[in-house]
């Protein structure tokens, strides 16, 4: 209890300081076909679990920079429940194939091919990353990649997986 | 396309600022590539500019800016 | 023989793992919250070649780097060595005419009917330039920019600064840019004052005169060129892409050239060379201001077989009674498997500077301010057709090469052609050949192929 008082005052912050603020909201249900696995994955599939949801794309280098931190990530933390969601929206299936052939993600890559889940999610930049908690509710939008970001949004992410 | 859609991209280009329907963040795979650049090539640019300032009166006018992948 | 084998192998085995190591080095590190980003280098020379005149070749190594995100440092270097020959500004004549090098030194004869070429023109010339460009704020970037090059009589230092902001998600970009150059000619044997006859004797240094202005030590002369440029950007659709730009410069200084000449005919209409005072040669003289302005539009669409047309017009005007109109279109067609081939056309016309003569006559100089016969500032066409042919490799990186045709064609003054010039070609047509070869990769890409190949060597 008193662990989540200055936490949540923290996602807050985040929150105003990302480009779009999200109060918390439900994140829209999704059934995109995997490109590294069979079939398709739905955002249920992870209830109960921390999601980071990463939006992105092989024709957008900020993106494809995320990846070797992505996979730390994922790495890190699935023992304590976070799953790395990663939605390609290129058009092209091979493209996101060649790209995992190259860099073997430990993550989940989906394919939004005509963007429609990209468009639930009001996606306002590229590339853009949701980090959902296990009600599967959005906590915090992030809109593109920095190095100097990364710690703050696993700092954010490891207060979520201690809920 | 329609004759329509092509008049208004005919004017849209002549003005060179209106928006038809914006493009979407997830839309931009086309505009990012190098050939869809303002300046798809700087090394050929430079060197024409620098060949055509040398011969003719008038030079520059290029901007730079715009376009490509809209990331970050 | 057991141990030549192990040998053998150790030292492939010593490579492989020098090259992983190589390998794992140039990639993204996944720990610290470091910065890493490859060199982009892009790399081209250019042969140019006109018909009789002037030769040269400029090669031009740019480099790029992302220094932190979205935040890239950029240098470019150029260098080029120029020989052959320019028209002096003097017209043909029915004689054969002799003229002394700019230099004061070796003095040179055309023949009869022919536009006169000062030969001594040569000159090798290095630029450098260095941009800086970081986001500002989430909407708004800027490019801050040095550049500095110099040649055996001239040198330039500039500055620049560009700001980019971005609207409606990006797709529409407004772009405000502004440029200073500080010129510095020091001309072989000095700033000739204007309109003043050209010197016969060879002489050490100084021409008739020093030109009273602006000189620093060595008499040499400055010029300073201001800059604004205001331009929009906008995402028509998800395949094209245009761009409206308005730019206004200023420059003042010496704006002469001060190596063309102009020649003065008797004033009986015979259009013989005149032959009162010690040359029929006078130096050229334009204003000490220049103010110029443009309008330029471009448009890049790819269609449906990822064919990329290009389109750009641009009108010039600037107080000097100068216009021009460019256009250029370019198609890039692809082969497939990373092959290309672009066509290229430009056409370009502009009208003559006010003051652009082609010869003047005898008794007319008191009353002229300015005059010059500089093929630059006449009534002239450029048309240049080219082909490009690239290929852009699987794993990264680019080889290029283009072959344009150039020719110029200028018009003759009817009123200079007096007498025996009627008929002659005042301006004659100026026809070039270009080729350039590019090559762009970088730096990851570059180790990778290297490593490689070492591989392939060792095996």
């Amino acid at each position: 209890m008193t662990k989540s008082v200055p936490a949540s005052v923290f996602a807050l912050l985040l929150s105003a300081l990302a480009a779009s603020a999200f109060a918390a909201e439900t994140a829209p249900e999704f059934s995109l076909p995997a490109v590294n696995a069979q079939g398709d994955v739905k955002l249920s599939d992870f209830k109960g679990r921390v999601v980071y949801l990463d939006f992105w794309a092989t024709w957008c280098p900020p993106c494809l920079k995320s990846f070797p931190w992505m996979n730390t990530l994922q790495d890190r933390y699935k023992e304590q429940g976070l799953s790395v969601v990663a939605v390609g929206v290129d058009r092209k299936r091979e493209l996101i194939e060649e790209f995992i052939k190259q860099t073997e993600p430990n993550f989940t890559v989906v394919q939004d091919d005509k963007g429609e889940v990209a468009k639930a999610y009001k996606l306002r930049g590229m590339p853009t990353s949701y980090l959902i908690d296990r009600n599967g509710n959005i906590v915090l939008t992030h809109m593109g990649f920095r190095t100097k970001d990364q710690d703050k949004l696993e700092a954010e992410i490891k207060t979520l997986l201690e809920k | 396309m329609s004759i329509s859609r092509y008049l208004i991209i005919a004017t849209c280009l002549m003005l060179g600022a209106c928006s038809l329907q914006a493009v979407e963040p997830w839309e931009r795979d086309v505009l990012a590539q190098k050939k869809m650049q303002l300046v798809a090539d700087p090394v050929e640019n430079y060197l024409d500019e620098h060949t055509y300032f040398s011969k003719e009166a008038t030079s520059g006018g290029q901007g730079v800016g715009g376009g490509g992948c809209g990331c970050n | 023989m057991q141990l030549k084998k192990n040998n053998t192998r150790n030292i492939r085995d010593s490579l492989a793992v020098a090259t992983c190591t190589l390998l794992a080095g140039v990639g993204p590190q996944a720990q610290a919250a470091e910065f890493q980003s490859p060199w982009e280098i892009d790399s081209g020379v250019l042969f140019y070649a006109e018909k009789d005149r002037v030769r040269l070749i400029e090669p031009v190594l740019q480099v790029r780097k992302e220094i932190d995100d979205g935040e890239f440092l950029t240098a470019r270097f150029v260098a080029d060595t120029l020989t052959g020959a320019s028209p002096n500004g003097a017209a043909p004549s029915d004689v054969p005419q002799t003229f002394t090098a700019p230099s004061g030194g070796k003095s040179y004869t055309t023949q009869a009917n022919e536009i006169p070429l000062d030969p001594s023109f040569k000159d090798t010339r290095g630029a450098v330039s260095v941009d800086w460009e970081r986001p500002l704020s989430e909407q708004l970037r800027g490019i801050f920019g040095a550049s500095f090059s110099i040649e055996s009589d001239y040198t330039s230092l500039g500055a620049s600064a560009t700001l980019a902001r971005d609207f409606n998600q990006r797709n529409t970009t407004l772009t405000v840019a502004t440029s200073l150059n500080l010129d510095s000619v020091s001309p072989m044997g000095g700033a000739p004052v204007g309109l003043s006859e050209m010197s016969t004797t060879v002489t050490g240094g100084g021409g008739e005169g020093e030109e009273e202005g602006e000189d620093d030590e060595d008499g040499g002369e400055s010029k300073t060129i201001q800059e604004f440029l205001v331009g929009v950007t906008q995402v028509v659709d998800r395949n094209t892409l245009t761009q409206l730009n308005y730019s206004y410069g200023h420059s003042s200084g010496y704006l002469t050239d001060p190596y063309k000449i102009l020649s003065v005919l008797e004033n009986d209409g015979s259009g013989d060379l005149r032959t009162t005072g010690t040359s029929p040669y006078v130096h050229e003289n334009r204003p000490d201001n220049r103010t110029f302005q443009t309008i330029y539009w471009k448009g890049v669409h790819q269609f449906g077989n990822e064919g990329v047309l290009t389109l750009a017009y641009r009108y010039g005007w600037d107080d000097w009674g100068i216009n021009s109109n460019t256009y250029d279109v370019r198609y890039r067609h692809e082969l497939g498997n990373g092959h290309y081939l672009q066509p290229h056309y430009r056409h370009y016309n502009q009208s003559a500077a006010d003051f652009y003569r082609q010869t003047l006559i005898d008794g007319e100089l008191p009353k002229l301010d300015y005059a010059s016969a500089d093929s630059r500032l006449g009534e002239l066409t450029t048309k240049t057709i080219g082909l490009k042919y690239g290929v852009e490799f699987k794993g990264g990186g680019e080889f290029n090469i283009r072959v344009e045709s150039m020719k110029q064609t200028g018009k003759t003054r009817a009123q200079d052609a007096v007498g025996k010039l009627q008929g002659m070609d005042l301006f004659p047509d100026n026809k070039a050949t270009m080729v350039q070869v590019g090559v762009s990769m970088d730096t990851d890409t570059l180790f990778k192929r290297v490593a490689m190949a070492l591989l392939k060597i060792a095996k």
